[in-house]
């Protein structure tokens, strides 16, 4: 008997219970239509976080004290420190600023708007990315000058000013409650990303040169951690390490342990670590119905090899070999958990694409995922239809034609 | 054809060891047509599960068309059982999902033929038994002598040399059981080989040799002299 012959004696002996066999399916459905949800929805926030870091530059970087240590202001970083950084990696980085932001209080026309005020300079642009779309970034001179001039976003320019055609004015923003006074040099859209997307209204970012920042707050010179911006090419790893030991030279505390670097790479890969965690245990609880789905499979292929054991008994009587009687049953039960399987599939998929749309991600599905699903709905046909097709292939086709 | 020697058969349940068969002796030839007989317990059965290869003796020599059977694997004995055997039992054993016709493909599903050649031989097989207008019928929507014929037509697909069968007409009325005795007696004449068990004796003097069965072992083996033959008329309904 081959398998066609087989494929058509099992059809028959699914469709001959339809109740029966779609019952028993529907454990492998919801096993594996958990799964594919699971693993889709872990994908699409994978890629929401990709995405994030995409925006905000994967080659960002924070040199720091290292917090975890107890440090003293000689321990901290000067403004010769960030020149000579600046020129010896000249190379390997694309800007390198002292890391210095506020918070601050803008007036609109109805109400005090929260703003987050960022010390820049002209290579700024290349760690916090913005897209001028009117006017000019900082310049050196600006920054040499502590000029007090600013850039803001579109809708920021829309909320004081009602409009966006707002070059050369000036506007107060409230800063440790002090009214300061703004000229607007550039105007930058925003960039959209999912997470904004999904409802985080961030708040208004303004950009003025660091070291106005530092005149205002009265600090500087003094700094505990820098921003950069590293380039594409640069051996992050290598290069931190030359990095902490310059610095741990210039301050006399070789070994010390008083530095430390964090990079956007490393948080990508942590939180990437922790959402693969947790994809993983969901998917595994997941899985653990798709187990329980096998199970049923199992019995019900019991079930169905006691009921037909007099066919048994006549198949065999009339030739059936016993890898004829294995076959047999063993097909029907990769149908019933292959028809389950794709069931499941088309429910996952559906599923994993209305949660997506409904929570405001971008739906993902792929291929792999799908056909390992299947594959696997599959294998749990095998895996659980093979004992009781072996028992059913070894009975004696003497007693198996006497049952009632 | 069927060389049985010091054939025996015990079944052991651990407890007791009963003996279903002793030292049997028994040779059929040809275009027989032999009827077992015996009360039950006889070991009538036990011999014709032996005889069908469903069953191994547990001493003895059994050689069937000068192949030897007993040291055969199961596998093997289910290819013998394919070609060479034909099977009718007392309950029809027809398989209650599938048509007349797709019963009577089975065999031959086994034997690895193909599809368009098993409809042909199988439609045949039922034009022979008189069921052809049938074949679209599952079994339940048959009557019983009807699932017989279509049992015998079974056993007919894959020409077997050796027919068995098993108390045939033990649930059917007199005509039906007349019918199929008919159409024995025709395959029977066309160079059939046929062992049939019964407990009835009208049913046995259909028969050409009558062997008796008590107690595991044969105490009578002779021809039957008034041989009823049922005319082809009769047969063809």
């Amino acid at each position: 008997m081959n398998l066609l012959e087989s494929i058509k004696v099992s059809l028959g002996a699914i469709f001959a219970n339809k109740m029966r066999s779609l019952l028993t399916m529907l454990g492998i459905i919801i096993g594996i239509s958990s799964v594919i949800t699971i693993v889709a929805l872990g994908d699409s926030s994978q890629k929401v976080i990709d995405e994030q870091f995409e925006v905000f530059g994967s080659g960002l970087a924070y040199f720091s004290i290292n917090w975890r240590e107890n440090y003293t202001i000689k321990d901290l970083l000067t403004s010769e420190d960030i020149d000579v950084l600046k020129s010896t990696f000249s190379k390997e980085t694309e800007a390198i600023i002292p890391s210095i932001y506020e918070r601050g209080k803008v007036k609109s026309k109805s109400q005090k708007i929260d703003v987050g005020i960022y010390g820049g300079d002209e290579d700024y642009n290349k760690i916090e990315k913005v897209d001028m779309i009117e006017g000019r970034y900082l310049s050196d001179e600006d920054v040499k000058g502590k000029r007090q001039v600013c850039i803001i976003d579109k809708e920021m320019a829309l909320e004081v000013f009602g409009r966006s055609n707002v070059l050369g004015e000036s506007f107060d923003m409230e800063i440790w409650d002090g009214q300061v006074s703004f000229v607007i040099i550039g105007i930058y859209e925003k960039p959209k990303t999912t997470l904004q997307a999904m409802g985080g209204q961030t708040l208004g970012n303004v950009f003025i040169p660091y070291t106005t920042l530092e005149r205002i707050t009265g600090s500087g010179d003094l700094y505990s951690e820098v921003e950069m911006s590293i380039g594409k090419e640069t051996d992050i790893d290598s290069f931190t390490q030359k990095m902490i030991h310059l610095i741990e030279k210039r301050h006399g505390n070789e070994g010390e342990n008083k530095y430390m670097v964090q990079t956007a790479e490393a948080e990508l890969e942590s939180i990437n670590e922790v959402t693969g965690v947790i994809t993983l245990v969901i998917g595994a609880i997941a899985a653990i119905s798709l187990l329980v789905g096998g199970i049923g499979v199992m019995n019900i292929m019991f079930v169905s090899v006691t009921e037909r054991t007099r066919e048994i008994g006549i198949r065999k009587a009339i030739g059936a070999k016993r890898k004829d009687i294995l076959l047999q049953f063993l097909v029907e039960s990769v149908i019933i958990s292959g028809i389950g399987g794709i069931i499941g599939t088309i429910v996952g998929l559906t599923l994993s694409f209305v949660v997506s749309t409904i929570i405001k991600i971008p739906p993902s599905f792929s291929v792999e995922t799908i056909v390992i699903a299947w594959l696997f709905s599959a294998g749990v046909g095998i895996f659980f239809g093979i004992y009781p097709a072996n028992k059913a292939s070894k009975l004696d086709p003497i007693e198996a034609l006497r049952y009632e | 054809m069927i060389k049985i020697e010091n054939l025996s058969k015990r079944y052991d349940t651990g407890v007791i060891s009963v003996e279903a068969l002793k030292n049997i002796n028994l040779i059929v030839n040809e275009k027989e047509f032999v009827s077992i007989m015996g009360p039950s317990g006889s070991g009538k059965s036990t011999l014709m599960n032996i005889l069908g290869c469903l069953d191994r003796p547990t001493e003895g020599l059994y050689e069937l068309d000068g192949q030897s059977v007993q040291g055969m694997s199961d596998d093997e004995l289910a290819v013998v059982r394919n070609k060479k055997i034909g099977f009718i039992f007392q309950s029809f054993n027809l398989i209650p999902r599938i048509n007349a016709l797709k019963n009577v493909e089975l065999p031959m599903i086994y034997a690895g033929i193909p599809a368009s050649q098993r409809r042909e031989i199988a439609i045949k097989a039922l034009q022979k038994v008189g069921l052809e207008e049938r074949m679209h019928h599952k079994p339940n929507e048959l009557s019983g002598g009807q699932k017989q014929r279509v049992a015998i037509a079974r056993s007919l697909v894959n020409s077997p040399s050796l027919i068995f069968a098993d108390e045939p007409t033990g649930n059917l009325d007199t005509k039906s059981g007349n019918e199929v005795m008919g159409i024995f007696q025709q395959l029977n004449a066309e160079g059939v080989t046929i062992i049939m068990v019964t407990h009835e004796l009208d049913i046995a003097l259909h028969t050409k040799r009558m062997i008796v069965c008590r107690d595991g072992e044969i105490i009578e083996d002779k021809p039957v002299e008034n041989q009823i033959i049922i005319k082809k008329q009769e047969v063809i309904l």
